[in-house]
C-alpha cells in the first residue's frame, strides 16, 4: 500500500531524489540547504513558488537569453514588405506573440527548455512538462507557435488549480480547439458534430479509453461543445513584416460561436466577421447519466460546460484513477501495485481533486521518499537533458556574467529532442509520449549519447551566415569541483554527486578509472580536465545515467 | 504501365477534379492496356515484408467508394458532401471503384499485384485510436503486450545476432515490432549510424579518445547488475543501448551506407507527374522513408521484416483538402517504390521479386460525415501489394445497408487472418507456430 503521510525529517539524499524529481536537479550543495530546512515547509515553498526571486531570470529571458542569432529574413514583393537583418546574440527568444508571425518552432522550444534550465519557480516549469505530456497538443497541426506557448503558460498559471477547472480552461484552449477540431465542431440545427475533442478528452485527458463513458456519452458531449472556438483582437493580430499580407493570430480568448455579435474583429482563423457564426448546438442531451441543457448553463459557466466538468464529478472514481496512475508514472514509480493506484486514488477524490493539495500530499508522503522508488524510473530526453545543462553548466547569473555569455545554445540543441523521443511541443498524436521504459529503444539511446556528447564534452557548432561558432553548452570543468581533486576517485565521487546517475556496479566505475587514468592521477596534466569530461560523458549515457 | 503526367492529366479535368483515366481493366481478365494479368511468382526463398501503418484510420470508403446499388446509394445519402462522384472511381471487379487519387496503385491492381481486404476488422470493434494501435500491434487472441512481429522476431531471429533482421525506419519502437526478447532497431538515416556519430567524424577531435569512449559505453552497456538496490530499469537502459552498438557493425561503413539514386521519382520529388490537388509537391514523408529502405537492400543488408509508418489519416475535419492528397502520396509512393524495388539486385534474388507490402490502419471511418469530415468507424482496408500476391479481392465489401449502431460497418474478415496467411505464407512459419503466436488458428487468407 502507498503510505500517503508526510516524512516529518529528510535527509540530502531526499532533496537532491526530490529535485530530480518535482524540478530538474539540484547541486548537492543546494539540495543540503533544501533538506536543512523541515520538509513539509520546505516542500509546500517549492510547490507553492514562494520566496523566490524572479528579477534577473525575468530580466534575462526578456532581454538576453538566446545566444543562436536570428536569420535574415527577405521582404517578399509585397507592398511594405521590408527585410530583417541578421539579428545577432545574444537577443530574447523571438517567441512572444506580437512575434507569432514567425512560428518559431525550433525556438519556443529552446525558450522552454531554457526555462526549465533557469526558472526559479522549478516546480511551475516540471509540472508544465507532465500536464503537456497529458494533455498532448502538437503544433504540426496548431500551426502556430505563439498559441502553442499561450498553452504552455495555462500550464503555469494553473497547474495547480481544481482539476475539472484545468480541464476546462484546457478545453477553452485555443491551440487545443484547433487540435482537435473544437473550431470545426459544428452543431447547429441538423449539422452532425465533429467528435474528435468529445472523445479524446475522455479517452485522453481524464478518464481513460472506455473508462466509464460510451460511444453515446461521446456524441452528446460532441453537441455539448460545439461552437467552443475562439476569436482574435485587433491588438493580437502580428503582422509579417517582409509580407504585410501574412497575419497570425499571436493569442486569442475563448468564445462560444452562438452566432452573437463578435467581441472582437476577427474569427479564430482570422477571418472578419463581426458576426460569431452559429455553430453551438441546442436541446437537452443526457451525458454521464445526467442531463444538461446545452444552452442553458449554471452562472459563472458557459454553454456546454456543465456537462465537461461532470466528468469529473460524474466519474470521480475513473477520474481519480486515471490522473493516479499518470501522476505516479511520471513523479514516483512505474511499479506500483493496484493497492498503490487505489490509495493515490482515494487521495485525490478525498482532495476533491485540488492539485495543489494532491501535489503537496504526494511529494511529501513516505511512499515518494520510499528507497524502492529512488530511480525507479527513465527520465524523459527534455528533462534529462535539462538536468545535465544544469549540473555541469553555468548557473543563472554566472552565465549572464560572462562574454559570449555562458548560455546553453538551446536553439541549435532542441532539434535533437525529437530523435531523442520527446519532440517538445509537437507531438503526434494526442496521446503524447510514453513514459519510463517507453523512452527507452536502440534510437533515443543513440541520440542521447549525441546530446551527452554535446553537455559534457564542449561540442561546438558554427551554423548561420555570417558564420558564428556556438558552445552548445558553455561548461568550465575547474567549476566541477570546489576543491581541486586528489584522486581520479574523486573525480568519479565528484562527478556522481553532480550527476546523480543511479547506483551502478563499482567495477564499472573502476574499469573506467582505470582507462581514463591507467597510471598516475594529475590534476594539472593538459588532459585531465578532457579526461574528466570524458567521465562525465560516460556516466550520463551509461543506463545509470538514464533514471532518476 | 507507370502512371505519367500525361495519363493522369487525362484525368483531371477543367475543375481539377480526377475522373478515371480508365486504364484498370477488371482484374482477372485482361490487364492494362489489354495485356494480360502477370501471373504470380512463387514466394520467394528469402522474402523480406515492408509493412505500412496507415496511421490515423483511413477513410477507406472513399479511397474504394461503392459504385453502385443498394450500397452507393446508402453511401451518397450518408455523405452529401464528401462522397466519391463515380466517374473519379476506377471500376473494380468486387462492384466498388478505386478512386483516381489513389494513384499508382490502379495500375498494380489491373496487372494483378494487389490482393484487396475490405471489411477487415474485430469483433467488439474499439473505436479508440490508441486502443486499436495496440490491438493491431498485438494481434493475439489474448493481448500479452507483445506485438506479433515481436513475437516472430522472438522465434526466428538469433539472440546474439540478427541485429538489423527487423527495423523500423521510424523514429519509435511501435508495439507491433516488441518481443519478448527480440524487439527492432529504428534506423532513421543512411547515415551517421555510428557511436555517436560526432565522435567518429572528429568534430570533437584530439585530446579526445573516442575509441576510449566507445570501449568504456559498451562496458557500460554490456554490465548486467545483480545487486538487489538496483533499479529495474537498468537492465531496459541497457538493453536498449546494446543493439545500437551492434548494429552499426553491419551498416555500411562507418555507418554510412553507399549512395543511392533511385531509379524512380518519388512522390515529393520536384518532377514527381502528380502534384498536390492545390498545387505544389505531395508529402515526401512516405517516399523518404521508402527510398532509405531502398538504398538498405540495395547496400546488402540482412532484413527481411521493415515498418513504416504515414500519418495524417484522422480526418475528422477537412477532409475534402486532406484525403485526396493523402491517397496520392500513398498510392505513388507505393507506386513507385515497387518500381524501384526492380533495380535492385540482392544477394537472394531480385528485390521486387522479394518483397511483398502489407499496408493496414488501425480502423475505417464512419459511414455517414460529420461537416466537414468523418469520425471514428469499424471495419478498413488492408492490403498487400507483390510480384507473388495473387491480386484480387478477399473479403467482402461491407453492407452499407446494415450498420451496427452506431452507424459503423460491420467487419467481414478477422485482421489475424490477414497475418496468419503473411506468418504461414510470406515469413516461413509452421501453421502451428504461427497459431501458437497468434494464440488461435484463423483462417488463412489465398492471395499467397
Amino acid at each position: 500500500m502507498a503510505d500517503l503521510t508526510p516524512v516529518s525529517t529528510w535527509t540530502s539524499a531526499d532533496a537532491q531524489h526530490f529535485g530530480r524529481r518535482a524540478g530538474f536537479g539540484l547541486s548537492p550543495e543546494a539540495a543540503a540547504q533544501l533538506a536543512a530546512q523541515t520538509p513539509g515547509s520546505a516542500i509546500d515553498a517549492w510547490v507553492d513558488g514562494t520566496g523566490l526571486d524572479q528579477t534577473l531570470f525575468a530580466d534575462v529571458l526578456a532581454t538576453r537569453a538566446d545566444a543562436v542569432a536570428e536569420p535574415a529574413r527577405n521582404a517578399s514583393t509585397t507592398p511594405g514588405a521590408v527585410s530583417l537583418p541578421v539579428e545577432p546574440g545574444p537577443h530574447p527568444f523571438r517567441v512572444e506573440p506580437a512575434d507569432a508571425w514567425r512560428n518559431n518552432f525550433t525556438r519556443s522550444q529552446a525558450y522552454l527548455a531554457f526555462r526549465m534550465q533557469y526558472a526559479p519557480y522549478a516546480f511551475a516549469e516540471r509540472l508544465a512538462l507532465f500536464w503537456h505530456n497529458l494533455f498532448a497538443t502538437g503544433w504540426h497541426k496548431v500551426n502556430n507557435a505563439a498559441l502553442m506557448l499561450q498553452q504552455q503558460a495555462l500550464f503555469r498559471a494553473h497547474g495547480l488549480d481544481g482539476f475539472d477547472d484545468l480541464l476546462a480552461l484546457v478545453s477553452k484552449d485555443p491551440a487545443m480547439a484547433i487540435w482537435l477540431d473544437s473550431v470545426q465542431n459544428n452543431g447547429a440545427g441538423t449539422n452532425v458534430p465533429n467528435e474528435n475533442y468529445a472523445r479524446e478528452v475522455m479517452e485522453l485527458y481524464s478518464l481513460g479509453a472506455d473508462n466509464g463513458y460510451s460511444q453515446t456519452d461521446i456524441t452528446q458531449l460532441a453537441r455539448a461543445l460545439s461552437g467552443w472556438s475562439f476569436t482574435v483582437s485587433a491588438s493580437e493580430v502580428s503582422t509579417d513584416p517582409t509580407d504585410p499580407s501574412r497575419k497570425v493570430a499571436g493569442s486569442g480568448t475563448f468564445r462560444v460561436y452562438d452566432g452573437s455579435a463578435n467581441p472582437d474583429p476577427y474569427l479564430w482563423n482570422l477571418q472578419q466577421r463581426t458576426t460569431l457564426p452559429s455553430m453551438h448546438g441546442s436541446g437537452s442531451i443526457t451525458f454521464l447519466d445526467h442531463a444538461f441543457d446545452v444552452r442553458t448553463p449554471p452562472a459563472s459557466m458557459v454553454p456546454g460546460e456543465d456537462a465537461l466538468r461532470s466528468i469529473v464529478t460524474s466519474r470521480a472514481p475513473q477520474s481519480a484513477s486515471f490522473l493516479a496512475k499518470r501522476l505516479l508514472i511520471h513523479f514516483v514509480t512505474a511499479r506500483f501495485t493496484s493497492q498503490d493506484l487505489s490509495d493515490v486514488a482515494s487521495m485525490i477524490q478525498s482532495s476533491q481533486f485540488d492539485l495543489r493539495a494532491v501535489m503537496k500530499t504526494l511529494l511529501k508522503s513516505r511512499f515518494f521518499f520510499d528507497p524502492a522508488n529512488r530511480f525507479a524510473l527513465v527520465e524523459g530526453p527534455v528533462s534529462w537533458s535539462v538536468r545535465a545543462a544544469r549540473a555541469l553548466g553555468y548557473d543563472l547569473a554566472s552565465a549572464d556574467a560572462l562574454s559570449p555569455k555562458g548560455f546553453p545554445a538551446w536553439a541549435l540543441v532542441a532539434g535533437s529532442f525529437d530523435q531523442a523521443g520527446m519532440k517538445l511541443l509537437d507531438p503526434n498524436g494526442p496521446n503524447g509520449w510514453g513514459e519510463d521504459d517507453t523512452w527507452l529503444n536502440s534510437g533515443t539511446i543513440r541520440y542521447r549519447t549525441r546530446i551527452a556528447a554535446a553537455v559534457a564534452l564542449l561540442e561546438q557548432s558554427a551554423t548561420g551566415s555570417p558564420s558564428v561558432t556556438y558552445k552548445l553548452f558553455p561548461s568550465d570543468v575547474a567549476r566541477w569541483f570546489p576543491t581541486p581533486p586528489a584522486t581520479a576517485q574523486a573525480v568519479l565521487d565528484r562527478l556522481v554527486a553532480l550527476l546523480q546517475p543511479a547506483p551502478f556496479p563499482a567495477a564499472l566505475g573502476a574499469a573506467w578509472l582505470q582507462a581514463l587514468w591507467p597510471s598516475s592521477f594529475n590534476w594539472s596534466a593538459s588532459d585531465a580536465q578532457n579526461k574528466v569530461r570524458d567521465l562525465a560523458y560516460l556516466i550520463l549515457c551509461s543506463p545509470a545515467g538514464h533514471l532518476y | 504501365m507507370r502512371i505519367t503526367r500525361r495519363r493522369f492529366l487525362q484525368g483531371v479535368g477543367a475543375t481539377g477534379a480526377l475522373a478515371a483515366v480508365g486504364c484498370g481493366s477488371k482484374a482477372g481478365s485482361s490487364g492494362v492496356d489489354g495485356g494480360p494479368v502477370n501471373p504470380p511468382i512463387s514466394v520467394p526463398a528469402r522474402p523480406i515484408l515492408v509493412v505500412i501503418d496507415i496511421d490515423g484510420g483511413n477513410d477507406w470508403l472513399n479511397m474504394m467508394p461503392p459504385v453502385s446499388g443498394a450500397n452507393r446509394t446508402a453511401y451518397e445519402s450518408k455523405r452529401p458532401s464528401l462522397a466519391i462522384p463515380t466517374a473519379q472511381a476506377t471500376p473494380l471487379s468486387n462492384g466498388a471503384g478505386l478512386n483516381a487519387d489513389f494513384s499508382g496503385m490502379e495500375e498494380l491492381s489491373a496487372e494483378g499485384r494487389v490482393a484487396w481486404i475490405p471489411g477487415i476488422g474485430m469483433n467488439n470493434p474499439n473505436l479508440s485510436h490508441f486502443v486499436n494501435i495496440a490491438l493491431w500491434g498485438q494481434g493475439a487472441a489474448q493481448p500479452n503486450g507483445t506485438g506479433w512481429l515481436g513475437r516472430f522476431a522472438d522465434g526466428s531471429f538469433d539472440t546474439r545476432g540478427d541485429v538489423l533482421r527487423g527495423l523500423t525506419v521510424t523514429s519509435d519502437q511501435p508495439l507491433m515490432l516488441r518481443g519478448a526478447t527480440r524487439s527492432f532497431v529504428s534506423i532513421t538515416s543512411s547515415s551517421g549510424f555510428v557511436y555517436p556519430s560526432l565522435l567518429r567524424a572528429g568534430r570533437v577531435g584530439s585530446p579526445y579518445s573516442p575509441q576510449l569512449l566507445e570501449d568504456e559505453f559498451t562496458a557500460a552497456v554490456t554490465s548486467t547488475t545483480s545487486d538487489p538496490a538496483s533499479p529495474p530499469d537498468y537492465g531496459a537502459a541497457a538493453i536498449s543501448g546494446k543493439p545500437f552498438l551492434d548494429a552499426q557493425n553491419g551498416f555500411g561503413t562507418d555507418g554510412n551506407l553507399p549512395a543511392r539514386t533511385p531509379s524512380v521519382l518519388y512522390p515529393g520529388d520536384a518532377d514527381f507527374p502528380i502534384k498536390r490537388t492545390g498545387g505544389g509537391n505531395l508529402s515526401s514523408t512516405l517516399s523518404n522513408q521508402f527510398k532509405l529502405i531502398a538504398q538498405m537492400l540495395a547496400s546488402g543488408l540482412p532484413t527481411e521484416v521493415f515498418f513504416t509508418r504515414l500519418g495524417g489519416f484522422d480526418t475528422h475535419s477537412n477532409q475534402l483538402a486532406d484525403h485526396p492528397n493523402l491517397m496520392r502520396a500513398l498510392g505513388g509512393s507505393i507506386g513507385a517504390f515497387y518500381e524501384d524495388l526492380a533495380s535492385i539486385q540482392t544477394g537472394d534474388g531480385n528485390a521486387q521479386d522479394r518483397v511483398m507490402i502489407l499496408a493496414w490502419s488501425e480502423f475505417g471511418r464512419r459511414v455517414a460525415e460529420n461537416k466537414g469530415g468523418t469520425d471514428h468507424g469499424t471495419a478498413g482496408l488492408a492490403f498487400c501489394v507483390g510480384k507473388a500476391v495473387k491480386g484480387g479481392f478477399y473479403g467482402d465489401y461491407p453492407d452499407l445497408t446494415s450498420l451496427d449502431k452506431n452507424g459503423n460497418m460491420k467487419f467481414t474478415v478477422d485482421f489475424r487472418s490477414l497475418y496468419a496467411t503473411v506468418l504461414d505464407r510470406w515469413l516461413g512459419q509452421a501453421p502451428s507456430a504461427t497459431d501458437s503466436m497468434l494464440g488461435s488458428s484463423y483462417p488463412r487468407l489465398g492471395f499467397l
